[in-house]
């Protein structure tokens, strides 16, 4: 299950954050997304010149998945599922790119700001609805 | 001696038997064959040895014993795993006490493969049993199991990284970790299963810290597989200390949570002293007396608990917390992850903050905050800022305290769903990151610095006795991350302005404050002290308090009502009359809230203004700090103020180009025309005009210092002024480029000159800089200069130009002098006969635009060589030398000059008998003019002449 998902702009800083869980651990999340743009992979992207990241960070209950953009905008995945394909998770990002691209091109959207956008949230809650379906 | 490799004594295994030398003595050779053969003993496990050579005896010796010790364990290795094989034993215990056998045995005879196989068919075995095994009771039965897991963990982990097997050391780790995450027990003891865990990740932190296969690069490994991906933090031992810390802080609040529900938890220390761990790994029996024996009993899981539980009490988890945490802190920060680092740091501080030791935690908080500040994660800044708050409090720091709160108040937290909907019930002592928090600490934090002063005694439920009663300052820089809480942003409304006239300034003032805050009045500073003024809000009563910044008497404006709304700006506009001019620039406002509270915040020019790190990135309607859009876009805190108009005329009377060699006289006039002059200075720069444009004076010097071809050579003092020189102190300090001469008082319509002398040693063009300082009003305090420029480009021309020429004697009549007009080939003639007349032609060419006055003009020889060297006449005169006169006294004129007009040569011409053969120098020719005298001294080659001998008398001394 997909617990959050986040857009990190280019100098480390949260432009969307949303988690999908009613357990107690909504800032434990707003951490490990915070920790996983920390490592190598995540700031260097990949040597493959591919925007998926791969896993990026374990920790004790959650895996973190990481997606570079061509300009630098990181997503992060956080899921507790053990047993992740990797197919799902590239199938996932592909649509939340595509959704974050029609969100930033938005007239009324200044680049570099927080989305804030109520159609992107709920285009983003679809997406996870429909994670691992296929 | 006979040495029984192993007790009891078996023919399987031969013993080893070593024979002294002696003994060789004593029985013969023959009988210990009969006795070796009637032992059935093979001849190489009976050694002869030679006292005196025992070093050498005892590697043999080893090997041996080696073979045999090898012998023995591979023998019993295979027994028993013909044991395992056969399945003799349906015990699942047995068959891990059987695998565990065969891997040490393994071990001793160094076969790594084998042990490690036979180690994780243990492993395999023993997690078969939990649940199944009935042999304990069931706390104690998974207790034991867990124990000798972890032992067999520990071995196959040390055996692979000993192997270099990191990947693999890693995935093992991984896959236990996944075997038993789930094995917990008893849930209401769930303590022990944390402590486990937390071992398990603190071991393999040591065996990861201190085995020889390091990370040289983490995509150099293999990483992972395609069921375990692992990622780079997985290598390195900081992770699982990270991770043990974690555990353990499990395992005290679970701990924690059981004592503090448990009633029997009390009594426990009493009849769990008599317990111990038992000879069997991972089982504990109670130590009973039995008459006057001990014997040790199998114990109940209450009496297991009651132990387990007052041997936890015993440590001192927090300790062990923060010590690997800090391990793990250090190390990411080594490893440049600051991210990481940063979240063990933050958990180290909640260590210590649950310690109750606020200093160290406020130290680990900050390390952990800047981080967060920088790139603007609220909800995390948020909740550290709650920690440091707390500190503050604890620390009983109001000033920290009071920062703290305002910087929590001022940040962009909108609401709970909007951000990452934070449903957190663990929050910090900050609360949720909430609009309705964020306005009750504003209330609280205001209530408690502005209220009154009778009111201050109750204050001691915030934590704060004596320092609230002291006035409090906060001064926001550009970098402060209060800068939310009050931006002030400055803007002029002109770029240039005249002094003592009126200038409009617009100050607008913006906080990201939740609540309105009324400002009691503000003050404005600038750089030029005499312009700040005062802002008063007219509803707030007029309290007479000590200003540092607004003197008495400066301006004040009031405004009907200050109060900064949240995310608007206030924009106040106001004109004020800079008496001095230079520049003019707003430093900062200060605002003051109440009696004791003061917020100074620098001042932004809004054409430089930029937001905060952790507002930049909000999603919120901004407006523009002026209502004129291009003052919002260009608009600046600095402003210049000119300088008044000077009433002095400073005239350079210069009198046609300079010749080179002269002293060229340029006179200077200051002249008063309405200013007084007080403390004048006179500046003097000579600057090159190279390449078309001009060099400033301190860039030229270098390229001067080596050879000035125009230097100032001096400065004429003033024309009867005297006294006034003497009480100005008379400044004059010349330099080759540069002049400084002091001007003194002149009072309205006076004037002063002096006389400035330059000259020329290369006809180059100068620029001349005069620039003239003084004070109209006397010597007063706060008095300006005013300057005045003035410049002039000057030529440096060649006045004449000295040539020579030789001639054959025999031309000399049919010449005209004055119209010889010089040939290219005229100096081929370098080579003149001996004791023959030649003609030595001279003439001065002048270049100017003016006639040059020639007073002389004269040849001379130098007295050592030119006696002897050659004999000069005067031109025209008869063909016999005067006397001895080898010297000609040159060309003089007593109608005293000639005159020689523009782009005309003057002719003198000598006749010269060279008197010496061989190379010889020409003779120096000196000219004096009117306005100065040069000397031709041309270069060594033009001026050199050979001297040939004469023609032979061969044919008239044959005769």
């Amino acid at each position: 299950m997909i617990v959050c998902v986040s857009v990190v702009g280019h100098q480390n800083n949260p432009l969307y954050i949303q988690s999908f869980t009613d357990a107690d651990d909504a800032l434990k999340l707003h951490h490990v997304v915070h920790c996983s743009s920390t490592s190598s992979k995540s700031e260097s992207g990949t040597t493959l010149n591919e925007a998926f990241l791969g896993l990026l960070y374990p920790t004790l209950n959650y895996k973190v998945y990481g997606y570079l953009t061509n300009t630098k905008v990181k997503f992060i995945l956080v899921t507790t599922d053990l047993d992740v394909r990797d197919t799902d998770v590239r199938n996932f990002f592909r649509k939340f790119h595509a959704a974050y691209v029609d969100a930033v091109s938005n007239p009324f959207h200044v680049p570099g700001k927080k989305i804030t956008s109520r159609t992107f949230a709920q285009t983003v809650s679809n997406i996870v609805g429909s994670y691992g379906l296929n | 001696m006979v040495y029984p490799p192993f007790s009891p004594f078996s023919l399987e295994y031969p013993p080893l038997i070593t024979l002294s030398q002696l003994v060789l003595e004593v029985i013969s050779e023959d009988r210990l064959l009969a006795l070796r053969k009637r032992a059935e003993l093979d001849s190489k496990y009976v050694l002869f040895l030679n006292h005196s050579e025992l070093p050498l005896s005892l590697p043999r010796i080893a090997s041996a014993f080696s073979e045999l010790a090898l012998a023995y364990y591979r023998e019993e290795a295979r027994r028993i795993k013909s044991r395992i094989e056969k399945r003799s034993s349906t015990s699942l215990d047995l068959i891990v006490r059987y695998c565990f056998k065969v891997a040490v045995y393994a071990e001793f005879r160094r076969d790594w493969g084998e042990a490690l196989k036979f180690y994780e068919d243990a492993y395999h075995s023993l997690h078969e049993m939990i649940g199944t095994s009935t042999r304990l009771p069931a706390i104690q039965r998974l207790v034991e199991i867990k124990t000798i897991a972890e032992l067999l963990h520990f071995k196959i982990s040390t055996l692979l990284l000993h192997g270099g097997k990191l990947t693999e050391a890693v995935i093992w780790f991984h896959q236990h970790k996944s075997s038993y995450d789930k094995v917990v027990g008893s849930t209401e003891y769930i303590f022990l299963h944390w402590e486990w865990m937390s071992r398990q990740f603190l071991v393999f932190a040591e065996l990861l810290e201190a085995s020889s296969a390091t990370v040289q690069s983490f995509s150099s490994l293999n990483q992972g597989t395609a069921q375990i991906p692992l990622t780079e933090f997985e290598f390195y031992p900081a992770y699982y200390y990270q991770l043990a810390a974690h555990y353990l802080q499990n395992k005290k609040s679970a701990l924690e949570l059981l004592v503090s529900m448990s009633v029997a938890a009390q009594e426990i220390d009493g009849s769990s002293e008599s317990i111990t761990p038992s000879v069997y790994v991972g089982q504990f029996s109670q130590l009973r007396e039995k008459g006057e024996a001990l014997t040790l009993h199998f114990i109940t899981d209450e009496e297991y608990i009651r132990y387990a539980i007052s041997e936890a009490k015993r440590f001192q988890d927090s300790f062990e917390i923060v010590a690997w945490l800090k391990k793990s802190y250090e190390s990411f920060t080594n490893l440049k992850s600051r991210r990481m680092a940063a979240f063990c740091a933050f958990e180290i501080a909640r260590e210590y903050f649950g310690l109750s030791d606020p200093s160290n935690a406020k130290f680990f908080f900050d390390i952990t905050v800047n981080l967060y500040r920088q790139e603007g994660w609220v909800s995390l800044l948020w909740e550290v800022l709650g920690y440091l708050r707390e500190c503050s409090r604890n620390l009983g720091a109001f000033k920290d305290f009071v920062e703290l709160s305002l910087e929590m108040v001022a940040l962009p937290v909108t609401s709970c769903d909007d951000f990452g909907n934070l449903r957190d019930k663990t929050y910090g002592p900050g609360g949720p990151a909430t609009v309705s928090r964020r306005e009750s600490i504003h209330r609280e934090v205001f209530t408690l610095f502005c209220r009154e002063t009778e009111l201050i005694s109750s204050t001691e439920e915030s934590g704060f006795k004596f320092a609230i009663d002291s006035p409090l300052h906060l001064e926001i820089d550009l970098v402060s991350p209060l800068r939310p809480v009050l931006l002030a942003s400055v803007a002029f409304h002109e770029q240039m302005i005249k002094p003592r006239s009126l200038c409009s300034i617009t100050l607008s003032l913006l906080s990201h404050l939740p609540l309105p805050v009324e400002i009691d009045h503000l003050e404005v500073q600038f750089n030029q002290s005499t312009c700040n003024f005062v802002v008063r809000n007219s509803q707030k009563p007029l309290v007479a308090s000590p200003s540092s910044t607004v003197q008495s008497g400066s301006q004040e404006e009031n405004e009907p009502s200050l109060v900064l709304v949240p995310n608007n700006w206030l924009r106040l506009t106001y004109a004020i009359k800079p008496e001095k001019s230079g520049k003019l620039e707003c430093l900062s406002v200060l605002a003051k809230l109440g009696t004791r509270f003061t917020i100074s915040s620098r001042a932004e020019s809004p054409a430089a203004m930029e937001d905060s790190p952790v507002w930049k990135h909000e999603n919120y309607v901004q407006s523009l700090p002026t209502k004129d859009p291009i003052l919002a876009v260009f608009g600046q805190k600095a402003t210049q103020v000119e300088e008044p108009e000077p009433q002095v005329d400073v005239s350079l009377g210069a009198s046609g180009p300079a010749l080179v060699g002269e002293n060229f006289t340029m006179p200077i006039v200051v002249t008063s025309k309405g200013h007084a002059v007080y403390s004048g200075e006179l500046k003097i720069n000579l600057v090159d005009v190279g390449g078309g444009g001009l060099f400033s004076p301190r860039e030229a010097e270098p390229f001067s210092l080596e050879s000035h071809h125009v230097e100032i050579c001096g400065i004429d003092g003033a024309e009867g002024n005297d006294e006034s020189e003497s009480e100005t102190g008379n400044i004059k300090k010349i330099q080759q480029s540069f002049g400084l001469v002091s001007v003194p008082n002149l009072k309205e319509g006076e004037s002063w000159s002096c006389k400035l002398e330059i000259k020329w040693h290369r006809a180059k063009p100068v620029m001349l800089f005069v620039s003239l300082g003084y004070l109209p009003q006397g010597s007063e305090a706060n008095a300006q200069k005013v300057h005045i420029h003035k410049s002039l480009q000057i030529e440096g021309k060649m006045p004449l130009v000295i040539n020579n020429r030789f001639m054959l004697p025999y031309r000399r009549d049919h010449l005209l002098l004055n119209r010889i007009k010089p040939a290219p080939d005229s100096e081929d003639i370098s080579s003149l006969p001996l004791n023959e007349k030649s003609v030595l032609v001279v003439s001065a060419k002048n270049c100017t635009e003016i006639a040059l006055k020639l007073m002389c003009m004269s040849i001379e020889l130098d007295d050592e060589q030119g006696k002897t060297s050659c004999l000069i006449q005067q031109g025209g005169g008869g063909g016999e030398t005067s006397g001895s006169a080898n010297l000609a006294p040159g060309e003089e004129f007593k109608s005293n000059t000639v005159s020689v007009l523009p782009k005309s040569e003057h002719v003198l011409s000598y006749k010269l008998v060279p008197l010496t053969c061989g190379q010889q120098q020409l003779p120096k020719i000196t000219l004096t003019s009117v306005r100065y005298s040069a000397e031709f001294q041309p270069s060594t080659i033009a001026s050199s002449v050979f001297v040939f001998p004469s023609a032979p008398q061969a044919n008239s001394t044959a005769k």
